[in-house]
Parts: structure tokens; sequence; C-alpha cells
């Protein structure tokens, strides 16, 4: 018979001579530095690509010029990436194309991982065993950011490791200073945001909470960077928001490295912040006031449909305002976007012949991000059921007269109908946008494009179903991965010739490139048949396995 | 004549290379109150999910009355209630939105009921489940199962965290439910709880069934203890048939007999007994007979005594 035998030590000393004072700062550099590393080696491996491409790519002084001619001055591209600032030049390609992008993914790191290591760690009550012994609530979180910033260490060295080997290349040749420069500001990114999650932490109730306090600190910046670098007149806004300070670092292309003061001092104030507030509450509490007693049953929910709806409320209206706002932006940034795209390039000819305005040019390459955003909200649901499940919460439902395939089935079409309803939202915002600026967009066709690019997020959504009932603790790997995918096949698929079975795999390649093309409905149809496939299979599958949890 | 409340054939059940449970038959006949009792890891909570259908069995199969657990299982379930030993409820839910919302899911609530079970149990409904204690929720879960007066009632480990007062509560509540004719069946670690209610007696061990049986059943099998003290010397009992574990204190003897207690109080008879007494196992002495010394020897290694 297998039972786990005492290791017969325990009964007289200490597990080990560490003092506990560091425990939490081990615990939390452990998972951070494993994780910061990884994500560092991806960076890396993403900035390494772009560079080797764009020196095999455009070899020449004259395809060089060409470049520069198209985006140079695009107001609407320098929106959504950052402005185009010597793409003549390997540095300063690569540059605009990973800068902003990775700092977005760092700082999602960032978010992600100190909600996970404070907040979450809390909500699983393995802080309690802690803290009820001779660490303090302060130290905790002090401890706690120490780890995480080990992290962030891990994320700056891999990345850096990479992009210093790579531009030793006599092609690529970005020099050791910029590498390390480029690398800090990234993480240096990734750092601001760890540490806005962990205020966020303490302000909330739960983890979900502070993540969605975080995820519109994250929003916002984002936004007013793009008003900032959208050729307003505004640039000073990039002052104001953490996004811009990385981007003012112009690490690769004329280093500034006194950029870092406000980085450094954000952390430290919101890190202070932190601990004195970890200090102030009860644990399992927020900072925030939480009512704790209803007088009155409220309305919602009395049916388990009603209470998804109820649960996934708050979510789902971040979600949509975010969509709404992004729309907008997008709308109307597209007239002086699209002018730039017709001004100065020799594609003009060719999109007057189609019969499509410069807007609309702009925004099918806009677009592409609406599309990783209704994925994030499809990837978000498919975990929040497993969530429900891992929990235990699913089982006060199934222990009752409500069977397995109605609980899925209702997930999925509420899902469908958020995925369907965001796309619409997407449309009809962008067209709102655009009609005020007197951009060339007609709503019908902004009304697909909308529901075009639910398209590839329903098939995410399919498949994370498949994977729910197939490899429920795999979900949230899963669903990652193929978001991932499409999008690395995407962006690199479009610089790269590359084989076109790997470009087919990618949902957002097979999704055209509307409103500038017309939407391919076959080849949606395809997609939405395999999303229906996959999530098909899953219920029949869910149903004949083990409920599990964590 | 109608279907067992709970019928297992030969369920078992495999997470890997751990057999959890392994070939388990079990009746639990209508109105019956069937207690099973167990060390941790011994299998109850597996077969309780085996037979909620949470779990798929790796073999055999179980019906609730009558109804298949895989293949039926919304029907069974429109049949009976389950509280489980840890509540994980809807944090931000209220005590009575959590109670109209499960009482929708199930379909049926005796509402009056409802309300005597809530002054019952002092629970305050309008408290979020976030703000209240472990054992305060699970008061909640325990009035959600029982408002439904559903036929059977499937109780893992139902008391954990609550006090003594609303165990006694809960008592009163089973006892009740009995009288209705509902069936129960509770696992539990509370002995003077299962011997209190229940009607039969499931022991599991290592996933297997070891003992089924009524309170009298299982005494039977187990020893009686006698205790007798004397006029001058202690006789020297050791041969009688039947007798073990002698301890002399004195001019006090104390001794166990199985089977007849005849051939030791015959030599008694003639041996000048002062004071005699003797008394059942209770469950609790039954339980240790059972489990006390492997239990012993697993926790604390064979090398050690």
């Amino acid at each position: 018979m297998a039972r786990t035998k005492n290791s017969p030590e325990v009964d007289a000393t200490p597990v080990t001579s560490n003092s506990p004072s560091t425990v939490i700062a081990r615990l939390s550099a452990r998972t951070s530095v494993r994780a910061g590393v990884g994500w560092g080696l991806v960076f890396g491996f993403y900035v390494a690509t772009q560079a080797l491409t764009y020196a095999t790519t455009y070899k020449t002084a004259a395809s060089r010029h060409i470049l520069v001619q198209e985006f140079g001055n695009n107001a609407g591209i320098s929106a959504l990436v950052g402005p185009a600032i010597r793409i003549d030049t390997v540095p300063g390609f690569t540059s605009w194309k990973c800068l902003t992008v990775l700092a977005i993914m760092g700082a999602v790191w960032g978010i992600l991982t100190s909600t996970k290591l404070t907040r979450g760690e809390e909500d699983a009550g393995r802080w309690e065993l802690l803290l009820a012994g001779r660490v303090t609530r302060r130290s905790a979180a002090q401890q706690a950011l120490v780890g995480m910033s080990a992290g962030a260490l891990g994320l700056f060295v891999s990345t850096a490791l990479i992009i210093t080997a790579v531009g030793h290349s006599s092609k690529v040749n970005i020099g050791v200073s910029s590498a390390l420069c480029f690398s800090l500001a990234v993480a240096g990114g990734a750092l601001m945001f760890l540490v806005i999650g962990a205020l966020c932490a303490q302000l909330s109730t739960s983890r979900r909470q502070a993540i969605s306090f975080a995820s519109a600190v994250l929003g916002v910046s984002y936004a007013i960077r793009m008003v900032a670098d959208s050729g307003s007149g505004l640039s000073w806004l990039r002052w104001i928001t953490p996004l811009g300070w990385i981007e003012e670092m112009r690490p690769l292309t004329s280093p500034r490295l006194w950029v870092l003061a406000p980085v450094a001092a954000l952390v430290a104030v919101l890190g202070a912040g932190t601990i004195l507030l970890a200090g102030r509450r009860d644990v399992g509490a927020g900072t925030l006031p939480d009512r704790s007693t209803l007088s009155s049953v409220r309305r919602l929910p009395t049916s388990p449909w009603g209470l998804a709806v109820y649960l996934s409320r708050g979510t789902l209206l971040a979600w949509g305002g975010s969509i709404v706002a992004y729309g907008l932006l997008l709308g109307s940034i597209a007239k002086s976007g699209g002018k730039m795209i017709t001004a100065s390039s020799s594609l003009r000819n060719d999109f007057a012949r189609l019969g499509i305005s410069g807007a609309e040019a702009y925004l099918s390459v806009a677009y592409l991000l609406m599309a990783v955003v209704l994925s994030f909200v499809a990837v978000g649901q498919v975990n929040a059921a497993r969530k429900e499940e891992s929990g235990g919460l699913l089982e006060n439902l199934l222990v009752r007269p409500f069977s397995r395939v109605s609980w899925l089935t209702q997930r999925i079409a509420l899902a469908t109908a958020v995925l369907a309803l965001g796309g619409v939202l997407a449309g009809l915002s962008t067209w709102v946008g655009a009609a005020r600026e007197h951009a060339d967009v007609p709503l019908s066709s902004m009304f697909d494009a909308g529901l075009n690019v639910a398209v590839p997020a329903l098939l995410i959504f399919g498949v994370g179903v498949l994977a729910l009932a197939v490899v429920p603790r795999m979900v949230s790997v899963v669903t990652y991965a193929v978001l991932v995918w499409f999008l690395l096949v995407e962006i690199l698929g479009s610089v790269v010739t590359a084989n076109h079975w790997i470009l087919d795999l990618s949902g957002y390649h097979q999704m055209a490139a509307a409103p500038a093309v017309a939407v391919n409905w076959s080849a949606n149809a395809v997609m939405i048949a395999l999303a229906v496939g996959a999530a098909g299979l899953g219920v029949l599958r869910f149903n004949r396995r083990d409920v599990k949890g964590e | 004549m109608s279907a067992p409340a709970i019928a297992a054939f030969d369920l078992a059940k495999n997470f890997g290379d751990t057999h959890a449970l392994q070939g388990l038959d079990l009746q639990v006949e209508e109105g019956q109150i069937v207690g099973c009792l167990g060390p941790n890891g011994a299998g109850k909570t597996t077969m309780i999910r085996l037979l909620l259908g949470l779990l798929v069995p790796s073999r055999g199969r179980a019906e609730i009355f009558g109804l298949d657990t895989r293949r039926q299982t919304v029907a069974a379930h429109r049949r009976l209630a389950y509280v489980p030993g840890e509540a994980n409820l809807w944090p931000s839910l209220s005590g009575a939105e959590t109670l109209r919302l499960l009482g929708n899911v199930h379909g049926q609530v005796d509402l009056t009921y409802q309300a005597e079970l809530i002054e019952r149990f002092n629970l305050d409904t309008t408290k979020r489940v976030r703000a209240l204690s472990k054992g305060n929720r699970q008061k909640l879960i325990l009035v959600a199962a029982l408002m439904t007066r559903a036929e059977l009632l499937i109780l893992d480990e139902p008391t954990s965290g609550l006090d003594p007062l609303m165990e006694q509560a809960f008592r009163q509540c089973i006892l009740e439910a009995k009288e209705r004719g509902q069936s129960v069946l509770l696992s539990s670690h509370i002995l003077s709880e299962v011997e209190a209610l229940c009607d039969r007696i499931a022991i599991l061990r290592s996933g297997a069934l070891v003992e089924m049986g009524t309170m009298a059943q299982l005494r039977h099998l187990s020893a009686l203890t006698v205790e007798a003290t004397f006029e001058v010397d202690v006789p020297d009992v050791a041969k009688v048939p039947g007798v073990s574990m002698i301890e002399v204190q004195g001019r006090t003897l104390r001794c166990q007999v199985r089977g007849s207690i005849e051939p030791l109080l015959a030599m008694l008879a003639h041996s000048g007994v002062q004071e005699l007494l003797s008394h059942e196992p209770s469950l609790e002495e039954l339980f240790l007979s059972h489990y006390g010394a492997p239990l012993v020897e697993a926790t604390h290694g064979p090398d050690e005594k």
C-alpha cells in the first residue's frame, strides 16, 4: 500500500535553517523568475526575428527609403505602435516594431504575476498559514514585491542575452548598450505594472477585481499614449503615461537612460503604498469598502443562466467599455491614418481602383488588434468556466437536477452572445468615431468588419471548450497558446514569406482584412464550423469525465 | 416493491494507481439512516461523489431509487439533496440569494420549513457568503439541502465546523426526516452522531466495505468488557475460552470476552465475586478495535514501540 512516510527529522528540528522572514520572498521569486525568464526568451526571440527579417528583406537603401515613405509619417500606425523613428536602420525598425508590443506584453505579465502571487495566494488561504506565524502583513507584501522584482530581473536578463547575441551579427549590428537599454525599457515596463498590480491587489477584495483594476490602468495608459502618438500635437501627453516613458527612452535609436527616473519613482511610490495598505487592512478583505450585508434580495440571479450573467457582468462591462473606447479612438484617427497611407504610398492607385478609402485601409490594419481584444474575451470566458469547476462552485449546480450538458451549453451560449455583441459594438463604435471626423467609412462595412473579428475569437473559444472537456487542468495554457500562435503567425507571416500551410493555421490570417476587403464569409463559415465542431465534441466529452478540482 | 434509495453494484474508482474504491456493494433501503465510517482516505467521499455522478466509475454502477447515476443523473438528483463537508459558495451572493438560487435549481422547496430551519440554525441570511464564517457557511448549505425535503439525503461530514448547539439542531432535523420516511446516507467522523442517528453502519477501509450491520450486529462481532472485583484473590482466567486482554489491579480483574460469556460466568461463580460489571463496546471502541492498531503502525512506522 502506498502511504507517505513522515521523514524522521521533522519532529525535532525546523525544516530548514533559513529565516522565516524571507519565506514569501523566496516563494515569490521562485515562481516569478521562472515565468520571467520564459517570457524574456519569447521577447528576445521576437526582437531577434524582427531584426533579422528586416535585415534580410530590406537590403538596399532604396527599399528602406520606400518603407520610410510609406510608414515614416503615418499617424494612424504610430498611434497603434508608436512613432516610426529612423526605420531605415535595423535598430530603428526593430524598436518601432517591438517596443510598444513588448511593453504591453510585459505589462500583462506584470499584472498577472503580481495579482497571482499576492492576492491569488491570499484568496487561496495559503498566506494565512504564514501570517499566523512570524510574518506580518506588511512584511509579506514587502517580501512578495522583492521576490517578484527578481522575476522582472529574470525577464531583463533573458531578453538582454538574446538581443545582445543577435546584435553581434554584422547584418543586425545592435550594440551591447542599446540591447541592454531596450531590455531595461521592456523590463522596466513590466516592473511598473507589476507594482500597479500589487497595489490594485491591496485595494480590491479578490484577484479578479485586482486584475480588472490594473487592466483598466493599462488600458488608459495605452489610450493616452495613442492620442499622444496620433500626430494631434498632444505629444506631451506621453509624459503622463508609463507606456509613454518606455517610448521616450528610445532604447535602440538614441538611448536616454534618465527617463528611468520617473519609472523608478513610480515603482518606489506605488511599492511603498502597497506595503502601507497591506498593513492597514484585514487579511482577505480589500481596502476599498465592501458591503457585507444586503438588506433585500436583489433581482439577479435566480437561475444558473442568470447566475452566469450576474457573475460575469463586471468583467463583461469592462471589456465592453474597452472595446467601445478603442473603437471610437480608432475611428477618430482613421481618416488621418488613412490619408498618410494613400498620400505617400504606391498603394494609392490600387486602393483607388478598388474603391477603398484611406480610412478603410487604415482600419483594416488596425482591426487585427480588435480581433486580439475579442480573443482575450473568448479566452477569459473559457477560463471563467473552468474556474467555476475547479473552485467547487459548479458542484452546487451539478448535485441538483441540472445537467452538465445544460451548464456547458449555457456557458457556450453566453460566450457566443458576448463575442457577437462585442463585434457589433466594435463595428458601431468605430463607425461613430469615424463619422464624427467625416471619414468615408460606410456603416454596413464597419458592421461586417466588427462581426468579422469576432470569428477567430469564436474559434479560440471552441477549441477552449474542447480543452476544458479533455484536458481541464491545461485550459488556460491551451487557450493562450492558440491566441499567441494566431498572432505570431499573422505578425511574422506578414513580413516573412512563410509556408502557406503555416499561415493557414492562423485564424487571424484566415480572416479577411475588413473593411478594406469584403468579409470572406466562406472562410468565416469554415472557422465557425470548426468552432461548433470543437465545442460540440467538448460538450459530449465533458459529460464523460470526472468533475475535477484544481 | 419500490427500489432501494441507494444501490451500488461492484462500484470501483481508480485515480491512476490509487484504488480509491474497490468493488463496493451497498444498499440503503427506503426510510433507513445508514452511517458510513472509515479513516481519512478510506473512500467515503469518492463513494459519495460516484453516487452523485460527479465521478465516472472505473467499474460497476450505482442507482438512486432505481435510476442510473450516470445515465439518469438529473432524474436521480430530483429525488436527493446533498451536503458536502466543505461549502464552496458564491462569495458575492447573500445567504437569502444563495438559498433562492439553489432552491430554484432544485425545483421544489418547502418555504415554511425553510423559514423554520433558518430560525433553528440561527442563520443571518442578509450577509454575503464572503462575510460568513466556516460554520455559518456550513449551516447555509445544510438549510439549502434540508429545505427541499428530498426523499434521500446524502451527507458528507455535514456538521464539520458546527458548534454543539447546532450539532444538536442538526440531529433533530435528521430524526424528523426519518419520521417523514426520508432516507439518509451519513458519512461522519463524529461517532456519537452516527451512533445516535443511524439504523445501520457501514465501515469502509482502504476503499473496501469491511463491515455492514446494525449497532447490535456490530457489537456482536466485538468483545464485551467485564470488570470483576473479588473478595480475596483474583482467579486465573487465562484458560477460559474467549477471554483476552486480561488486566489485574489488586483485587480487580478487567478482561474482554468474545462469543459466549457462560464459561467465564461459571468460573467466576465459584471464585467469590464481590462486584461484577459488564458493558457493551461503544461505537468508538468498535471503531478503534477495527482501526486502532494498524493505524498506529502506519503513522509511526513499524520500528517504533
